[in-house]
């Protein structure tokens, strides 16, 4: 292919390398293309941005030369920033700083030309693209659905460093930067033009057209760049001493909870706050400093590797085979049903809800609708969206024809009998035979209910965790009898619900309730020890855990959790007996948060009816006090998850490292910053987790004895 | 005559159930309560919408947002964008006519499957601006500058603000003048009928429309719905029904439309109410080649004009050309669903149909048609009790009688309406 063609022989033609082809017409206009027509993804690799480097630096030497649009590859593709293999194998800070000048000194190309330079964005124009864009002297944007525009750099435990946060700051002001930078938010077409972060939105057809029309508007007026100035709140809280007003806000946001495990927001916080009190260059330099900081940081290791599980996870949505799936029937009208309802009418499935009570399904819809409000009221969303995905929602008692649904999920009592007889009505009632029948089961065995079905191979567990509409995981359960087609098939649904899918096998719990049992076990155990709740939770807390687990079990509810103990105790005996605590709460009626409270109140701190019913069984069982030290409470509560995530690799339950990795962050939450059960495992040393399970085993209850596994691993 | 191919066969209906209007059902409008029938209908006989030539839909008060409601209902519903919808209107037939529509359709060749029905929601009837208020924001708008303007507002006077009642206005008949309920009062003193037999005859529809609730009839035709905007509640049953309806408070009750002479009553009269009704047709040949069982067979059908000033008597003049159109004679008639628009109107209908002089002088027949037995009429009450939704009551009608012909073990029955502005629609239904 032939990038370059000039119509003017007199001026030297550009040297472009295939990677970034750049044309020049007879006005001199040139177009400098991000990557080839054929690459549906665009990122800067090195190469790329030597590449980039090369073509502007030759454009700098073209006499004829008017102006400069930057585009992007092929339709719907800007640039999706720096290559995260980049990141990932950035092993040093100095490194990481030489990285950041490099990148930063290409893009400032674009403003040392004499020519105005204005960016065309289509699809993506994130990281390392958005930065590029905000060093041109103009951007236009077009409506694609594809289009996204943002710094979300300190998702991956990083900060921009290609002067993205200086530039974005001056562009529209500290806090509306601090806003998108610090949460790494990406904005659409319309709301980036509101903030002031592109000049023009247009239809996607008239997108060139129209970047040229603004550039020879440009030209004409003999302007680089057109005035540019901050109104209003942003101009007062960016070039005034109230900025410190913004900057106190956002450091208190970022001081609490789960937060202050991250340290690049903070850092990022400083940077924007810097374009306002130094000059440019100072501005730069820090950034590639903090830049080179963060990246060899292993929080950012830790999150770019999450990020290679995530996107190793969506690929699961593409696997030959897969049914993409229009219309469900779903069964049970409980608290999981309605939100796995809501989520596919969402998602643009057209489901019917069924279940008996009708108060039940009158509260689906009006979840359903509180939700939409919401979006409705931050205009996420508009009027008539929202009432498409109601209508798409139908409630009934009666499940009407099943002649066309092509996904049957039950959500019922966690009880066999009724699920079987629920898929074996479905299929008499003409559930046509290559529909998907799914269960989202926490605890009973699927092929247990494939069993009474007619084509079992279609049966799959579909493991919504609660609530639907938050959790991120989805668990996809192959049963003996389940097809690929069908597993494909329903890690295709789990992408498209916007979800993470892992395929597990048909054992008691899966991954996640089977690792999170001796969790919750030992949290109980420790509680009945005379161990302070909120000590428990504080040391959880301060692992990095988003939720302790005392607090979880009040969430979970100690009838559920009683009904998995039990699941769990008959499947693992010799290490997940159950404690007297479980049933004695369900007893005293202290569920947790459904029944009013547990082991604390329903709102707040303050202890609930169940610290009563732990202080009568300690009397009653005469059982004596224990204080755990918070190293203990953290290894009797961390280290069995550990094992039992090994074993569970060891047992095939899941296929890979991966996949524990993914599901326990995703699942129970394991602290992201710490790579995954294994990353932290890892870093741990396999060696001193062993040592210490055997300790505890020795001292108190052959339940820690770390399995076979992880003892050979150890060793290794 | 026995059935032809191309008759229309209903192979399902359902309906909403009927609330009263600024009721349960306020804040849904037109369009919400058919898009949710028409869904119902899709999902409950799992017929491929794509497979459906027309969707037809009767509406009296679309809202101006969805002037042909039927497509947007359809589209609502799942009905692919490539399947055409029009809105008809007949006034009180709306939704017969839809039915009529589509056979018509049917026999000229034009298509075999249409989704048919009504939907009002007499809650979202507007409130227009008066013509002095139209006039102030149009002069208002053609200032020019601030002079004009300022003399523009200094014509306001404060008693432009009185709207326009659509829901009154609609009920009012413009050749006439009179208001729907005048008519009753009309057709009352043609016949001489009295205050008493008018209140009885609502009772009758109260206490019929309680037993059918209680025995759970009306389970195969409502098909329950979450009313917009909140979805909060989950409405299954018709709300007008007064379980509890007494002789004695409806004779407390006093006219409304002649206060001084006037024996019509809100309590003899039909309620204003929310809802919609929705059926999938198609010819008998269709239905047998797609193994469909139909609940009945429309035989016949006739529209007729007549007196705007004595409009309740409709169902008479429409019901000799729909028995001719059957090949049927009005003896061979099992059931009889003659819509409440109000008791007197009903029992107007009744006596014009026993009447030999009536029936020769106004139809041009022989003699008088033939009695209705009282206990074959409005079996499960009417819109005295369950209300009368302008659009919805046609298809309510329909679906109403086939069940029942089917519940009863019977063969034919009629639908009729009276329409406001002069007219009648009937429909002579066989059991399939």
């Amino acid at each position: 292919m032939n990038a370059t063609t000039t119509h003017e022989p007199k001026n030297p033609v550009p040297t472009t390398a295939p990677l970034v082809p750049c044309t020049i017409d007879a006005n001199g206009i040139a177009t400098v293309r991000l990557g080839r027509a054929d690459e549906s993804v665009v990122t800067f690799t090195r190469e790329r941005l030597l590449a980039l480097g090369e073509v502007l630096s030759s454009l700098r030497q073209n006499r004829a030369l008017r102006g400069v649009i930057i585009a992007g590859s092929a339709p719907g593709m800007f640039c999706a920033g720096a290559d995260i293999n980049l990141i990932h194998s950035i092993a040093s800070v100095e490194e990481g700083t030489a990285a950041a000048n490099t990148g930063r000194e290409v893009f400032q190309l674009c403003q040392q030309l004499p020519v105005p330079v204005v960016a065309a964005i289509e699809g993506p124009c994130v990281g390392g693209g958005c930065e590029l864009a905000l060093f041109c002297d103009l951007r236009v944007a077009s409506d694609h659905p594809a289009t996204q525009i943002g710094l979300p750099e300190t998702k991956l435990g990083i900060v921009p460093g290609f002067g993205g946060t200086q530039n974005m700051a001056r562009l529209i002001g500290l806090p509306n930067a601090l806003d998108m930078i610090l949460a790494g938010k990406l904005l659409k077409p319309v709301p980036a033009k509101k903030k002031g972060l592109v000049d023009r939105v247009v239809p996607s057809d008239k997108l060139l057209s129209t970047a040229l029309a603004e550039l020879q508007k440009l030209i004409q007026q003999g302007k680089k760049a057109p005035k540019r100035k901050l109104r209003g709140a942003a101009f007062w809280f960016s070039k005034t001493p109230l900025r410190a007003i913004a900057a106190r806000a956002a450091r208190k946001a970022l001081s609490d909870g789960p937060a202050k495990f991250y340290p690049a927001p903070r850092l990022a916080l400083e940077l924007c706050l810097q374009a306002f009190t130094q000059p440019v260059a100072q501005g730069f330099a820090a950034e590639a400093r903090a830049l080179g900081e963060m990246i060899a940081s292993p929080v950012s290791k830790a999150l770019t590797h999450l990020f290679f599980l995530t996107e190793r996870s969506k690929r699961l949505g593409k696997q030959p085979g897969a049914a993409d799936l229009s219309r469900g029937l779903i069964v049970g009208g409980g608290v999981m049903g309605a939100g796995i309802a809501s989520l596919l009418a969402q998602k643009g499935l057209r489901v019917r809800l069924c279940d008996l009570n009708g108060e039940a399904l009158a509260k689906a819809k009006a979840r359903l609708q509180d939700d939409l409000t919401k979006r409705l009221k931050r205009r996420h969303m508009e009027r008539h969206e929202a009432q498409a995905v109601q209508d798409r929602l139908a409630v009934s008692s009666d499940w009407g024809s099943l002649v066309g649904v092509d996904l049957f999920l039950e959500a019922v009592v966690e009880d066999l009998a009724v699920k079987r007889k629920l898929m074996s009505e479905a299929v008499a009632r003409g559930l046509p035979a290559d529909a998907i029948i799914a269960t989202n089961t926490s605890s009973l065995p699927v092929f247990a209910m494939a069993e009474t079905v007619p084509n079992p191979e279609r049966v799959v567990g579909i493991h919504f965790f609660n609530p639907p509409e938050k959790m991120p995981l989805i668990e996809v359960i192959r049963g003996k009898h389940t097809s690929d087609a069908a597993v494909a098939t329903a890690c295709r649904l789990a992408v498209r619900l916007g979800k993470f899918p892992i395929v597990v096998q048909d054992t008691p719990g899966f991954l996640v309730n089977r690792c999170l049992a001796p969790y919750l076990n030992e949290a109980s155990r420790l509680l009945l020890e005379g161990n302070e709740p909120e000590f428990i939770d504080r040391v959880m807390l301060d692992f990095g855990m988003p939720m302790g687990p005392c607090r979880l079990l009040d969430e979970v509810g100690f009838d559920v959790a009683t009904k998995v103990s039990e699941v769990m105790s008959k499947a693992f005996a010799s290490r997940m007996q159950p404690t007297p605590l479980f049933a004695a709460m369900v007893e005293k009626k202290a569920l947790g948060k459904k029944s009013g409270g547990g082991i604390y109140a329903v709102r707040g701190n303050r202890p609930g009816p169940g610290v009563q019913v732990i202080e009568r069984l300690r009397k009653e069982r005469g059982m004596p006090t224990r204080q755990a030290s918070r190293s203990e409470v953290l290894q009797r509560l961390i280290y069995p998850m550990i094992d039992e995530a090994y074993r569970c690799l060891d047992e095939k339950i899941v296929a890979a490292e991966q996949d524990l990795d993914l599901g326990l962050v995703m699942g129970i939450g394991f602290p992201p910053f710490l790579g995954g059960v294994t990353g932290f495992a890892q870093r741990e040393g396999l060696k001193t987790i062993v040592l210490a399970l055997d300790e505890l085993a020795r001292k108190t209850d052959p339940r820690f004895q770390p399995s076979d596994g992880l003892r050979r691993r150890s060793l290794a | 005559m026995t059935q032809q191919d191309t008759d229309l066969a209903i192979i399902a209906g359902f309906r909403t159930p009927f609330c009263k209007a600024s009721g349960a059902m306020q804040g849904a409008a037109a369009a919400d309560l058919a898009a949710h029938v028409f869904r119902e209908v899709l999902d409950r006989t799992g017929f491929d919408p794509a497979q459906i030539d027309e969707v037809l839909l009767g509406c009296a008060g679309p809202d101006a947002r969805e002037a042909n409601v039927a497509r947007v209902a359809a589209l609502r519903a799942g009905v692919p964008a490539s399947v055409p919808a029009l809105t008809v209107m007949r006034n009180c037939a709306s939704g017969m006519e839809a039915v009529l529509q589509a056979q018509t359709r049917m026999r000229a060749g034009e298509g075999e499957v249409f989704l048919v029905g009504g939907a009002e929601s007499m809650s979202n009837f507007p409130l227009l601006m008066g013509p002095r208020l139209v006039k102030f924001f149009t002069n208002l708008g053609k200032s020019k500058n601030a002079i004009q303007r300022m003399r523009a507002m200094l014509q306001f006077r404060p008693s432009a603000l009185k709207p326009r009642i659509a829901v009154m206005e609609g009920l009012t008949d413009p050749i006439t003048g009179l208001m729907m309920g005048n008519t009753a009062e009309n057709v009352a003193r043609l016949f001489g009928i009295n205050r008493d037999s008018m209140d009885a005859f609502a009772l009758q529809s109260h206490q019929r429309a309680a037993a059918a609730q209680q025995k759970n009839r009306f389970a195969s035709e409502i098909v329950p719905f979450t009313p917009p905007p909140r979805f909060q509640a989950m409405l299954c049953t018709d709300d007008g029904v007064r379980q509890q309806q007494t002789m004695q408070a409806l004779t407390q009750l006093r006219p409304v439309f002649d206060r001084n002479n006037g024996d019509v009553t809100v309590g003899n009269s039909c309620q204003i109410t929310d809802g919609a009704a929705a059926m999938l047709v198609t010819t008998v040949r269709r239905a047998k080649s797609l193994g469909l069982k139909p609940l009945a067979v429309l035989r016949g059908a006739a529209s007729k004009g007549l007196d705007p000033a004595y409009m309740g008597l409709g169902p008479v003049h429409a019901t000799p050309r729909a028995l001719q159109t059957a090949g049927i004679e009005f003896k061979d008639l099992d059931l009889f669903e003659i819509n409440e628009a109000f008791a007197a109107q009903v029992l107007g209908c009744m006596r014009a149909f026993s009447s030999d002089s009536y029936c020769r002088d106004q139809l041009g027949l022989s003699s008088a048609l033939g009695e209705i037995d009282p206990s074959k009429l409005n079996v499960n009450g009417g819109a005295i009790a369950l209300g009368h939704p302008i659009a919805a009551s046609g298809a309510r009608l329909l679906i109403t009688l086939a069940q029942e012909l089917r519940q009863q073990n019977k063969r034919y029955g009629l639908a009729a309406l009276c329409i406001g502005g002069g007219q009648g629609q009937a429909m002579i239904l066989e059991a399939a």
